[in-house]
Formats: C-alpha cells, structure tokens, sequence
C-alpha cells in the first residue's frame, strides 16, 4: 500500500482546518481520520475519500465553524465593526465558492471550469460588496430592507439568466 | 420555575455517553447508536449535539489519548454531569408516568 492511499484528500482536510474552530480541530480532525481509517479498511481507499470530502462537507455547520472571525485571524487586527461585518460577507462568498470546488473532487455532475468560477466569484464578491455599500450608506432600516432584497433579487436572476437562460440575453446559459 | 428541557436525539445521545461511561467520544458515540438502536448519525449531527449539551451543562469533557488511527489526535472524552443525570431521571420519570396514564382499553389487540 503506498503512502497516498493512506491518507485522505488533502484539499478537504485543508478545508476543513480553515473553517473548523480552533478549539474543536484536534478532536474532530481525530475524528475524521479514524472514520477514514475505518472506512478504508472497510471499503478501499476510493470510497473511504468519498465518504471523507462528505464528512467535511457535512461538518461545515454554525456549531463547528463557531465565530466567523477566526477564519480570517481577524484577532492579531484592530479592526471595527464595519470591517468585521466586510469581512464576514468576504469569508462568506469565499465558503460558497468552495463548496462546488469541493465538490468536484467526488462527484462528476459538478463540473466546473476556470471560467465559471471566476463568474460566480464576481457575482458573488459584487453583491457582498454592494450589500456593504447598502450597510454603510443607509441608515433607514425599512430601505436598508429594501435595498437589500432588491440586490438579491438582481443577483438570484442574474444567475438564473447565466445558468438556464430565462430572459435570452447573449450571456444567456443553457 | 425555569426548567432544562432535551430533544429526543439529545436524550439518546446522553444515555449512550452514560452507557459507555468514561469512554464516550463522538466516534464511539456513533458506532454505539448504530449498534444498539441500528440508526445511522453523521460525525457533524453527534457533534453539534455533544457541543450543546456541553453548554447546557449536561455534559462535562475532557481530552483523553491521541492514537495513530486517529493522525496523533487527542480524543474528546465526554461524562455525564450530575444535572444531566437529573434531567434524565426527570425525563424517565415523565415518560413512565404518561405510560402509566394511558388507559388499559387504549390497546387493544387486533
């Protein structure tokens, strides 16, 4: 047996140290690793690294991640509330960007290319940003609501449009 | 008078850390549940709960050995606290008295 297929995913196991809290990584990464052991075991090391990338995927969760903050090691900044809100929105759309990402390692009906990504990565940066800009410039709670739902609004069909094409504009998808 | 309440798979997962006494940790916890009641838990859904019924108070852990199995990882060893004994005792208490008011003519035989 050689020494990869001994070990799980690295891109997953790298995932998972980013988002887990740092108080709970050694005993859920444990955790991990013996399952996977298990696994291997059971059913060959294919498999075991498909049932891995799953678990990590499924652990991504509030009471695991804990306080958003540490996955930027905002602690070693002086940072303020607003800062700490753009940051939260960035580490946000930067989670969802990774989910298909991940995902492609183990199933083949996500298939994504470099220039989807950088797509949904604009959409999605652009509409974390504008929602910042909304945040900071409105102060009125009934338009920052507004606004706010008007922005998701534009983003949901503008990615319906690039996906299945719903109005046949020219960046329409199929 | 405030009274802790648990959920049904919260009141599994305390009687199973009770079962397993001293040896309790979320992989063990799962293999358990699978064993005695044949229910399939994931590694996310056994943590989310052991964490919540840590900060309940209901639970009390500590960091045990660290294997090769396990990567050199510490394993997290869970003990029931003497609240979370009390409020499974409460909880039995209450099942067995609703057991106990059910009319005799409720079941009936087919």
């Amino acid at each position: 047996m050689n020494q990869r297929e001994n070990k799980p995913s690295r891109i997953a196991l790298t995932f998972f140290h980013w988002y887990c809290h740092p108080d709970f990584r050694e005993e859920i990464e444990g955790d991990l690793m013996e399952r996977f052991s298990t696994y291997s075991k059971k059913y060959g090391h294919n498999k075991a690294n498909k049932l891995f990338i799953k678990e990590v995927l499924f652990l991504f969760r509030p009471s695991i991640v804990g306080n958003l903050y540490h996955l930027t090691n905002t602690d070693i900044m002086v940072i303020n509330k607003q800062n700490k809100r753009l940051v939260t929105i960035l580490t946000t759309a930067t989670a969802l960007l990774l989910i298909p990402l991940i995902a492609m390692n183990f199933t083949n009906d996500v298939n994504w290319k470099f220039f989807d990504f950088l797509v949904a990565g604009v959409l999605l940066f652009g509409t974390g940003l504008t929602l910042e800009f909304i945040l900071r410039k409105i102060k009125n709670l009934r338009y920052r609501i507004l606004f706010g739902i008007a922005l998701f609004l534009v983003l949901i069909l503008i990615w319906a449009e690039i996906a299945v094409g719903i109005f046949g504009t020219p960046f329409a998808g199929s | 008078m405030s009274q802790k309440t648990i959920g049904e798979f919260e009141e599994v997962v305390l009687l199973i850390v009770a079962i397993l006494n001293g040896d309790a940790y979320s992989v063990g916890i799962i293999t358990e549940i699978d064993e005695r009641l044949n229910r399939n838990v994931s590694l996310g859904a056994i943590q989310t709960v052991l964490k919540r019924l840590e900060n309940k108070g209901l639970l009390k852990s500590e960091f045990g050995d660290s294997t090769n199995e396990r990567g050199g990882k510490r394993k997290r060893l869970y003990e029931v606290t003497a609240e979370g004994q009390k409020i499974l005792d409460q909880t039995r208490f209450q099942r067995n008295s609703l057991w106990d008011a059910i009319p005799r003519l409720s079941f009936k035989l087919f």
